[in-house]
Order: C-alpha cells, then structure tokens, then sequence
C-alpha cells in the first residue's frame, strides 16, 4: 500500500503528515486517511482503502446467482436488504422476470426498514463522534426492534439473505404486519426525539453547520449520491427517476437540503427516515395477497447478456452490473458501491478544516467499509 | 450577528431541551439484559446451529452444492440390498460433514433440502456453539450433529435425536410464543 | 482548647485524615457514579457484576490499576513523566482544607467542645483556593510535554489554554460573590448568605451558571473535553500513561470535578445553608442536618456534571476558545457591574 500522491508542500512550509487510522475509533471501520496538516488546517486528505478487501467481486464468479446473495448481505453490512434487492433485480432484469406484487410490497417494506435501520446507524455514530453519546443507545433501542422484524421474517438480524431471484424465499409470518405497524406507529416519536436532543442543539449546528459544504455541480461532477448529493439540493432518487419494484404505486418525497453542508445532510437524513415510514405504512394498508414468487426454473440459467440495475440504497446508489455467460454462475459481477464513490469526494470536502471536522465528514458521508472494499 | 441574537444566543433554551430528554430517559425502563443468568429470546425462523436428521436424508447432495462456501462435505457409496427378492442398490451415508466455524448461516442448504420434513435445517434457535478448540470442536461430524455434542441448546429445544420437526425445534414441548417472556 | 499539642496537632491531623479520605472515596466513587447515572440516561445498566450489583466496582478498578506495569516511554523525560500526574492530584486535594462542609457544631452533642468540621478558615480563603488550583495546569502541560509524544504534547498545550481562558470569566463571576459578602473567606461568604437570608444564586443566577460552565471547562468534562475525548486524533495528555500514574490523573479529573462542585455550592448556593434561612415557615426542614445539606447541593452539582457528559455534543477547539473570550468573558463584566450596582443600590453588601 504505497502512499498516495498529495499535493506537493510549499518549500519551507510547516506541514505535517500524519496517518490517520486504520485502527481509529472514529473511521467507521478501516479507513486510513493520509492527512497533510498546516497547523491545525488540513491542506490534503487522502483516504486509503483496501484494509477489507476480500475479493468479492471474484468470489460471485464461482458462485450461483442464488449463491450470491449472501454475499452481498456482507458488502454493506448496515443495509443488507437492498444491497440484495440490487442483485436480484439486476438478474431479473437480466432474465426478464416481474417479481409478483406481494413480493415487491414485501420488498419495498423490507428496504425500507433497512433504510431507517442504516440511518439510525449513522445517527447513532455520527453524533457519538461529534461528542453526543446519548443519541448513540436511544437510535440502537429501536434498531433492535427492526432487527426483532427482520428476524422474525428471515432469521437474521443483520446478514438477511432475504431475497431470492424471482421474489422471496417466504411469506411473512403471522402477526408481522401488526407488529411492523406498531413499531412504525411509535417511530416518529422517537425520532422527534432525538431531533430534540440535536436539530437545534447550537454546539451541534456550530459543528455542522458549514463543515464540508459541496456545491451541487461539484456534487455530480464527483458522482456523488444519494444524501450528499440530496443535501447539496439535488432532487435525485433511483426510487423516482428509475422506479422498481412498485415504488410508482407509492407516494412518498425526496427530501433536499439547501447548502451542501454537514447539518444539511443531517436533516436530509432524519426525514428521509419519516419518509421512510410513510411508505412502509402505505405498503402496509395496500399489501396484496398471492404468491411471493414468480415460475422461475430451479437452477437459475439467465440468457446470454448484461445487464445493470441499481437500487437507491441508505447512502445512494447501489448498482450492480452483471454479465451472463449462458451457465448457471456470473461471468462477471460487478457493484458500482455508493460509498466507494461518495468517499472519492473526501478531500473536496475537508480542504481548509480543521482536523475535528474531518471526524464530522467523515461520519456524514456515511461510509462504510464493506461496500468500499469489497 | 445582531445584538437580539447574540443576546438570544445567551439564553440556553435548545441545551435545556436535550438536557430535559436524557432526564427522562434517566427514569425509563432499562434494556439490557443480563446474560448469561437471562438469554436473550430468539425468533422461530433464527438461523442457528444445524439440525441433521440421518433417516431423512436421501443422500442427494442437494445442500453441498446449494451452499455458497461449500462447507458441507458428504461421502456416500452404493450398497447392494435385497428388496422382495430383487438386488436393488442403496446409498449409504458414509460421511456427513459440516465445517460450522466457516459457516455464515444463510440458510440455503435448508431451502435446497427436498425431503419432506428436511433432513438438514437451521432453525434451531440455539446459538451457542462456542468452543475452545477451534479446529477439533467446530468441525460437526454425523454423529455430533445429531448428539449435539459441544452445543448448548436453547431452553427447551431437544437435540435431533430425538427425532425432532424443523420449524418446531422445541419437539412440540415449548410454550407457545405468547406464554414465553 | 486546653491542651495545645491536641488543639494544633492532635486534631488537624485527624480531620486531614478524613478530609482526606473522604475526599479519595467520593472521587473514585465518583467513577462509579458516573458510569450508572451515564447509563441510566442510555437506556442501560452500568456496572452491577461486582458484588453487590457493581458497587465494589471503583474497588476493583483501583486494584486493577494498581498492580498495572507502569509503562514509561522510551525517551521520555523520566522525572518529570512520573511528576505531572502528582503535580495535578495535590492542588485538588490541597483546597478541599478551606472549603466549609458545616459550621462550628458539637456533633450532635458527641464532643465537649464545638469544633468547626473544615480543617481551617483562613481569611483569604477564595483568593488560596482560586490560586492552588491553578497549579494543577501544571500538571497537564508537564504530563502531555514529558511523554515524548507529539500527539500528548498538542493535547496537553490544548488543555492547557483551555484551562487557563477559561480561569478569566471564573475569577469575574467569583468577584461579582465577593461584592456581595465582603469578605473573601469562606466560612463568612456562608455566613453573609445567612445573613442575607437569600442563597448567593438568585441575586447572582448569571455568575452562578458562567461559574460552572467555566468549571466544567476548569475539569476538562464534555462539551469542553475535546482535548481528552477519545474520537479525536489521540487520547490527549494522558495517552501514555499507565497503572498507578494513569489512576492519579484519573483521580485528579474527579478530584477537581468536587472541588469545582463544592466551591458553587459555597460560593452561590448557601454552602451548608437550608433553602431561604431565615423564613421560619420552612423551619421544619432544620431537621436535616447542615452537613446533609452540603452533601446534596454538591451531588446535585456532580450529577449536572456527568448529566452534561451524557447530552451534549462537544466544542471544536476554536470554538470553545471563543466561547471563552467572547461569550463568558463579556457576560462575566457585564454582571460584575450589574451586581456591583445593584449592591451600591441596596446601601452596601449585606
């Protein structure tokens, strides 16, 4: 792991390099930014990635296309629903198979969940880096009662394994509907909650508010997505633009920010989780009946072709691009990861802060390793 | 900043406003529980340790090839049997292996298994399966995985050999999911 | 007293004793406090594994950091390295012999002769105490700069200046007190509160909140603690220390956090004092003794303490700098003059 090229110092300049992480309570994982510092004021940051690299890329090409759903449930270990929505979609997409409605309601339920389950992760160690460790336990109180959901409906709390090519491996239980409402009834309490403790809180809106501002050309310009892209006042959502799996059906909003900075994609976030249950408890009113899988053959054979579907995952788009070689196993599959590409942005974002801001930018572009390495 | 701001700015109103949610919260019931004296209550679908029913199983390899990190290893041989007169040929289980410590608990050696009740399955609700050694007591051979040696099963949940129903783990002898907790 | 040996030996020696003693208990206590009432406003349980339901925890904790390999770095300045934490510990330990816990009393009729439970009132007292603490930064710059360790140098130069800006707006609010009793020793600042039969915090509310909230800065304690908080580029000044040195430190925080505790209580809020002294319709409540009084206003402070720790974010350094300069500074001056006419408009400090 050679260093990565920064910007060259000016002679006679005071500057330091100093590494920060791998091993840091605050990198959300093992990232390793290379900094250069004048000072106090960051002139470069590099992140340095790699640490949990695990060739996944290559393991999905010696594996059936059912076969490499759980290992997508391990790329973005936050949100392992709709890293599976993304490749079984794409490989629908591939075959040309219509998932059945319920499997699709299911399914924007199940993601939805996700999403807020992601957020609250990110709320919960977000705040805890800036200093606030309250926040942290009350956001896991009621991601525990998603991870309740999740196992009752799959088994597992935190790597679902949930879907299958063609719908889902089963029906939901009995009750689930009842206590998913109930949970989705008492949520936004909670989140007013922490908006309490927060949103106007002024040693949060001094440590947010102007940190790592984007404006939204640069945004798309780096291939920013999802919330920092949707903070910087960018109206774009794979869920609007490229609808699937029925979210036409559903109404529901994309909430943008204003200034492209920190606070800003604190708010995005926060109501994007009210979204969240919005669309949930219409999923919940409207769920059809009927099968929750579609006349797939047992062995999954696609035709001979590519295909990329994307779906918009709690930190953006999550693309998978597959190509099929006519066997039952990818020849190629590859995952265009949200992080990855959001964290590309880094030192756009922190050139001229100080080092205690790094930490906040950090944490709201919400990265997370997994997905970044691969 | 205005001076209506800046004198607004000293009245710590939106502190007082966290300060007030973190006091109550001072006073709400806890969420921890304490194990190991009171486990924690896993769902009926939890993907646990393996159940493996030998009788049931029919020996076609469905599982090994289903699971994604080929951690299932089964040897089998042909056995010539005499059925109503005629020589018939029979598969015989020799070895049914699982490597548990590379297991990542996807379930799909479940889903893959077509007996009817399944012959392997997960939903055991018992997940301690910890060990000191890694190598000798994590890797399950026929025998264990049905004694169950080496695993603590949850309260209630009577190991394979007493010839127990996936999906009902407990045999049909725990409380029903409303009297439990 | 009769005999001089007890009255000037004999009997400071047992009160430093249990000053001293008590003071240690309710630091590492204090420890122990802190992680239940943390966790209690987290939705969790603190420690409640070492019998009984945790409360020999702080026990274990000093046993463990007892018997811990001190381990010095490599080129780090040996004398000094093993100093700074014990430069730290005694200034906290040093002030607690001003602060007034009750007033002359028998005991409850125990002792012969009424003796004054603090281990001496000397006349200057709020001028020593604001002066030995003081030299407690000593202690943190020496610490983080004898590691040999870039990282502790920064956050101890950071604290550093934290503590000593944060001193200014403390020693304003703590005059805007002296206007209103006249007198710098302790034991009479009580005295002009009962006197006054109002406790020091309602004509002075604003001192009394810039005093703590410099306090908490004074001990290092969220939102002021960016120079020890553990999401930061390093653990601050004390990153490499260890065992009993590591545990002094640790001490010297908590010590400090009951010092700042007691002087609010003394200073503002009546010191042993009950509520309003001289209304005789809350005489019902002299039934609690002036010690127990004492006890609660401090723990009440104690409990703000870790029940800012558990709430607020924390402030970026530059941040916290211009809290200092320019939030508590002006707001200090500005109700010294405000209480200073206020006390001319009355006809004088009562």
């Amino acid at each position: 792991m050679s260093h990565p090229e920064l910007l060259e110092p000016f002679p006679d300049s005071e500057e330091m390099e100093i590494s920060f992480g791998p091993q840091h309570p605050a990198t959300h994982g093992v990232l390793r930014v290379q900094l250069r510092l004048d000072g106090e004021r960051i002139v470069d940051a590099q992140p340095v990635i790699g640490y949990l690299h695990r060739g996944t890329e290559k393991i999905f090409e010696r594996e059936t296309y059912n076969g490499a759903i759980p290992h997508t449930d391990r790329l973005d270990y936050t949100a392992a629903a709709t890293a599976n929505q993304g490749l079984v979609g794409a490989v629908e997409k591939m075959m040309g198979v219509t998932v059945p409605p319920r499997a699709a309601y299911i399914r924007m339920m199940l993601a939805e969940l996700q999403r807020i389950a992601s957020h609250i992760i990110w709320l919960g160690t977000h705040a805890l880096d800036i200093g606030a460790q309250s926040p942290f336990f009350y956001t896991f109180e009621e991601r525990e009662k998603i991870l309740d959901l999740f196992e009752e409906y799959c088994g597992a709390r935190l790597t679902l394994n949930s879907m299958r090519v063609g719908g889902l491996p089963f029906d939901l239980p009995e009750g689930w509907t009842e206590r998913c409402r109930t949970f989705i009834d008492q949520l936004p309490a909670r989140i007013a909650e922490w908006e309490r403790l927060l949103t106007k809180n002024r040693i949060w809106r001094l440590r947010t508010v102007g940190i790592g501002v984007i404006s939204i050309a640069d945004a798309v310009e780096w291939g920013l997505t999802g919330p920092p892209l949707r903070g910087s006042g960018l109206r774009w959502d794979i869920r609007k633009v490229f609808p699937y799996d029925r979210y036409d059906e559903i109404d529901f909003e994309i909430p943008t920010g204003e200034h492209g900075d920190t606070y800003d994609r604190y708010l995005v976030r926060m109501e994007e989780m009210r979204q969240s249950v919005r669309i949930i408890r219409q999923c919940l009113d409207a769920l059809p009946d009927g099968p929750v899988m579609a006349k797939v053959p047992k062995v999954i054979r696609p035709p001979l072709g590519e295909a990329y579907f994307s779906v918009e995952g709690p930190k953006g788009e999550l693309g998978y691009y597959v190509v099929a070689d006519g066997s039952t196993n990818p020849y190629r599959l590859h995952v265009r990861p949200s992080c990855f590409i959001n964290l590309q942005a880094l030192p756009e974002l922190v050139r001229g802060h100080l080092v205690a801001d790094l930490i906040a930018v950090i944490g709201t572009l919400d990265i997370v390793l997994g997905e970044i390495d691969r | 900043m205005s001076l209506g701001s800046y004198l607004a700015s000293l009245l710590p109103i939106d502190l007082a406003q966290g300060l007030g949610v973190t006091g109550r919260f001072f006073f709400m019931r806890k969420a921890t529980i304490q194990y190991p004296d009171v486990k924690p209550v896993p769902k009926p679908r939890f993907r646990g340790m393996f159940g493996f029913n030998e009788e049931r199983c029919i020996v076609c390899h469905n599982c090994a090839k289903a699971c994604p990190i080929a951690i299932i290893h089964i040897r089998d041989h042909f056995e010539e049997i005499e059925v109503d007169g005629k020589k018939k040929k029979k598969k015989v289980l020799d070895r049914f292996d699982i490597d548990v410590k590379r297991c990542m608990f996807c379930g799909l050696c479940e889903e893959a298994c077509p007996t009817e009740p399944v012959a392997i399955w997960l939903t055991t609700m018992s997940y301690e399966m910890a060990a000191y050694e890694r190598n000798e007591r994590l890797y399950y051979d026929k025998e264990r995985l049905q004694n169950w040696d080496g695993v603590q099963p949850y309260p209630g949940v009577v190991s394979p050999e007493a010839g127990q129903l996936p999906n009902d783990p407990t045999g049909g002898k725990a409380a029903k999911p409303e009297e439990r907790r | 007293m009769a005999n001089p040996w007890i009255a000037y030996l004999v009997v400071p020696f047992v009160k430093i004793v249990v000053i001293l003693l008590v003071l240690i208990l309710v630091a590492a206590y204090l420890s122990f406090f802190e992680r239940k009432i943390l966790a209690y406003m987290q939705i969790r349980v603190g420690p409640n594994r070492v019998w009984p339901r945790g409360w020999l925890q702080p026990i274990a904790d000093a046993l463990k950091l007892f018997v811990k390999e001190i381990v010095i770095p490599a080129r780090a300045e040996r004398l000094v390295y093993l100093l700074g934490p014990v430069i730290m510990i005694i200034p906290a330990l040093v002030v607690f012999s001003v602060i007034p816990f009750a007033p002359e009393g028998t005991f409850f009729g125990l002792l012969k002769q009424p003796i004054a439970p603090y281990l001496t009132d000397v006349n200057i007292g709020i001028l020593f105490l604001l002066g030995v603490s003081s030299v407690g930064v000593y202690g943190v710059i020496l610490g983080g700069w004898a590691s040999n360790n870039k990282f502790s140098l920064m956050g101890g130069l950071r604290s550093a200046a934290q503590l000593v800006s944060y001193e200014v707006p403390m020693g304003f609010s703590v005059v805007a007190v002296l206007l209103m009793a006249n007198s710098l020793s302790l034991v009479k600042i009580v005295e002009a509160q009962k006197n006054a039969g109002v406790w020091y915090f309602l004509p002075g509310f604003v001192a009394a909140f810039i005093y703590f909230a410099c306090g908490v800065a004074e001990t290092n304690r969220n939102p002021f603690d960016l120079p020890e908080a553990e999401s930061e580029l390093v653990a601050g000044f004390h990153t490499e220390y260890s065992g009993m040195n590591f545990a002094f430190y640790f001490l010297a925080e908590y010590a400090n956090m009951v010092v700042i505790s007691a002087v609010t209580t003394v200073l503002f809020f009546g010191g042993w004092l009950r509520p309003f002294p001289n209304v005789a319709a809350l005489a019902f409540l002299d039934v609690i003794p002036p010690f127990v009084w004492f006890a609660l206003k401090v723990g009440f402070f104690l409990y703000c303490y870790i029940w800012f720790r558990g709430t607020f974010p924390r402030y970026r350094f530059d941040q916290l700098m211009a809290l200092g300069w320019k939030v508590f500074l002006p707001v200090s001056l500005v109700n010294l003059l405000v209480i200073g006419l206020g006390v001319l408009l009355i006809g004088g400090p009562r």
